[in-house]
């Protein structure tokens, strides 16, 4: 009854607040398209890596043929086809192309080669557009080479392998719906308690029988709504109007957010019971927010950090969301495939909101 | 454990960092009684007050309310006790209607009884027009009844109002006290602090506070009796009255030409010291041009205190 009550209240101090509510309804939208006019069409040259293994004159025209292709660029020569491989699945290039032992001698005999392109296919549209560069790249090089060398046909060979999806246009997506459900509910939640000390409306609340869970839940519960609109709002238009393609389930994302924003909602709870007052507990969330920009796999990929930087990756929600939001939305994998990371999400929050109870006191020095 | 009690404080004191602000005080309000703290800003009403909440705990003592321990359960002394803080403390961007229901809910009143509630208090403290205004958007006579009826939305048996008229115009500090009396009359213990010594005179008793102390307890009267230590009586008689007070605590004597003089004079008790001393002076034949008690200020008896402890 009194949490019913709590929650109502909240929402409603919510509603009325509309400077905060057009933070958090437009909020998510313009970064979604400032996102997409920076990063999300054209932009530069794809980076792919080559392995000669032939090295003889044409293959290196064929080399030179890709080289002149304004669609990608050759960032890497790998001296052999495990490390041409390794560089897509790092994430390093979006594809390789291996050109086989024997390539100029098959030629020049006339016969049919090989040439083989590793393709990253976390992202798909990368992937074709890369694909179909390299068929005009190889066809180019036809035209001139067979004037030379007579006839002859290359054929080429299509693989695919998953890389770390961690490339700039693949980020946008995951990386903007993870700053707008970690920082923006993190940091909204973080000022409520420290904002009833400071209006003094605590000193009234505490003198009523609610207990430290009612006011907590409360608060969790009637910013759950709140935000929970904004999220299916922001993903519905990420997909609709943005063009995202979603591999996985649409719902199993939808989960997967929902977790994220539960845990970072509980993380602020946490921070504002420990904030005496507003301007310290959204210090204090910007402040928590920084070694997840920095360390849980939304910049550079988790796996290129440090071990010792990884100790903290391991801590923080965003790592496991992203993961799992990556894992679902690029790999169309289901909720069952990425279970740890959403287990991990689930006890962050509870240990989060038992600790926010834990530390509440209803007293008012 | 004593059963006419609605608070006690044992031995309180609050240590904040080096400052004390309370120091190691013992009250004792009655059941049914208007029982004032008086003292001037930072004596340390709040804190006391904050203590017997359990809004803060206290560094030693403990509190009673209503012989139930603060300290263990805290939830038990809310459920019966209201309080109104010093500033306005309720939500600024709820309306008037809208505070009250919630913190009716919030104690447990079940919806069909605190819709009547709410109507009783919005007719009761004049709230029945300002009810869909936003709180935070009320005139500060209003604020101060809408926080007065918040405080009594659960008929608490105790009343804990801190400052309830500093920044108040007149009438509606009459009205205010004039709620405390009925209260009174309903059986409801009122704690209130002030530190206007003209509107303490309405409490049944009182305790002085300064500097983190209790100066004097007792009854409006009583206190002004320990501070000057009896009544005080101002005469205007003809000749030198001198001889006749020989044996009185003359406090002030003045000329005021003519022969005739004005003292003032500390007695017992003014009303059997006045019949006596007419008498005195008439027989050594001095005439009496007026003689009444002087109305001494509780301000007058504080700053006396204050000086003289």
């Amino acid at each position: 009854m009194a949490l019913a009550a709590l929650v109502v209240k909240d929402i409603k101090q919510l509603l009325r607040d509309p400077k905060t509510l057009l933070m958090v309804l437009f909020m998510p939208t313009m970064v979604m398209a400032m996102f997409v006019a920076g990063y999300g069409r054209g932009g530069g040259a794809v980076p792919i890596a080559i392995v000669n293994l032939d090295g003889g004159t044409v293959s290196w025209q064929l080399v030179e043929a890709f080289r002149n292709s304004r669609d990608f660029t050759v960032a890497y020569f790998a001296p052999t086809s495990e490390e041409g491989v390794a560089l897509v699945r790092r994430g390093m290039v979006y594809a390789t192309i291996i050109i086989p032992e024997g390539f100029s001698r098959g030629i020049l005999r006339s016969e049919k080669v090989c040439l083989e392109v590793v393709l990253d296919s976390s992202y798909a549209a990368v992937s074709e557009l890369v694909w179909e560069a390299v068929v005009v790249a190889v066809q180019e090089f036809l035209k001139a080479a067979s004037e030379r060398y007579g006839t002859f046909a290359v054929d080429v060979v299509r693989t695919t392998v998953y890389g770390p999806e961690v490339t700039r246009v693949d980020l946008f997506t995951s990386a903007v719906m993870g700053v707008l459900l970690h920082l923006v509910p993190m940091s909204l939640i973080a000022v409520s308690i420290s904002r009833e000390r400071e209006k003094r409306t605590f000193e009234q609340l505490i003198m009523t029988p609610v207990s430290s869970t009612d006011i907590v839940l409360g608060k969790l519960i009637a910013y759950s709504i709140v935000t929970v609109a904004d999220m299916v709002f922001t993903l519905a238009i990420a997909v609709a109007v943005f063009g995202v393609r979603v591999k996985g389930a649409f719902l199993d994302l939808m989960v997967v957010s929902l977790l994220l924003l539960m845990c970072s909602l509980s993380l602020g709870l946490l921070i504002s019971v420990m904030s005496r007052n507003q301007l310290q507990a959204y210090q204090s969330s910007v402040f928590f927010f920084i070694p997840s920009l920095l360390f849980s796999g939304f910049m550079t990929p988790a796996e290129f950090l440090s071990p010792e930087v990884r100790v903290v990756t391991r801590v923080l929600p965003l790592y496991y969301f992203l993961r799992a939001f990556r894992n679902i939305q690029l790999r169309g994998w289901t909720l069952m495939d990425t279970a740890e990371d959403l287990y991990v999400l689930v006890a962050e929050t509870v240990i989060f909101l038992l600790a926010a109870i834990k530390l509440l006191r209803l007293r008012v020095e | 454990m004593n059963n006419e009690l609605a608070v006690e404080a044992v031995n309180l004191t609050k240590v904040f960092g080096r400052f004390k602000a309370v120091d190691s005080i013992n009250l004792r309000v009655e059941k049914g009684t208007i029982f004032g703290l008086l003292g001037p800003n930072g004596a340390g009403k709040t804190t006391t007050i904050r203590m017997i909440l359990g809004l803060l705990k206290p560094t030693t003592g403990y509190v009673r309310v209503f012989g139930i321990d603060v300290e263990k359960r805290r939830r038990d002394v809310l459920k019966i006790t209201g309080y109104m803080p010093q500033h306005f403390s309720l939500y600024e961007d709820l309306t008037v209607e809208e505070n009250l229901y919630l913190f009716a809910s919030l104690f447990g009143i079940p919806k069909g009884k605190a819709r009547e509630r709410v109507q009783e208090l919005l007719r009761e403290f004049l709230l029945v027009e300002f009810k869909d205004r936003l709180a935070g958007k009320l005139s500060g006579g209003t604020r101060q009844r809408l926080a007065l009826a918040v405080a009594l939305v659960h008929n608490p048996r105790l009343l804990v109002v801190d400052e309830p008229t500093a920044g108040v115009d007149p009438p509606l500090r009459r009205y205010f006290w004039d709620k405390f009396r009925r209260l009174k009359e309903e059986g409801v213990t009122v704690l209130v602090t002030t530190h206007y010594m003209d509107e303490a005179e309405n409490c049944d008793i009182l305790v002085l506070m300064n500097r983190g102390r209790i100066i004097a307890e007792g009854s409006p009267l009583e206190i002004k009796r320990r501070a000057f230590g009896g009544d005080l009586i101002d005469l205007e008689v003809s000749g030198d009255p001198s001889w006749v007070l020989r044996d009185f605590v003359v406090l002030e004597r003045e000329h005021l030409g003519n022969g005739k003089f004005k003292v003032r004079v500390l007695v017992e008790d003014a009303s059997e010291a006045i019949a006596q001393l007419t008498k005195a002076f008439e027989k050594g034949g001095l005439r009496v041009h007026r003689v009444y008690p002087v109305q001494v200020s509780l301000e007058d008896a504080f700053i006396r205190l204050v000086e003289g402890g």
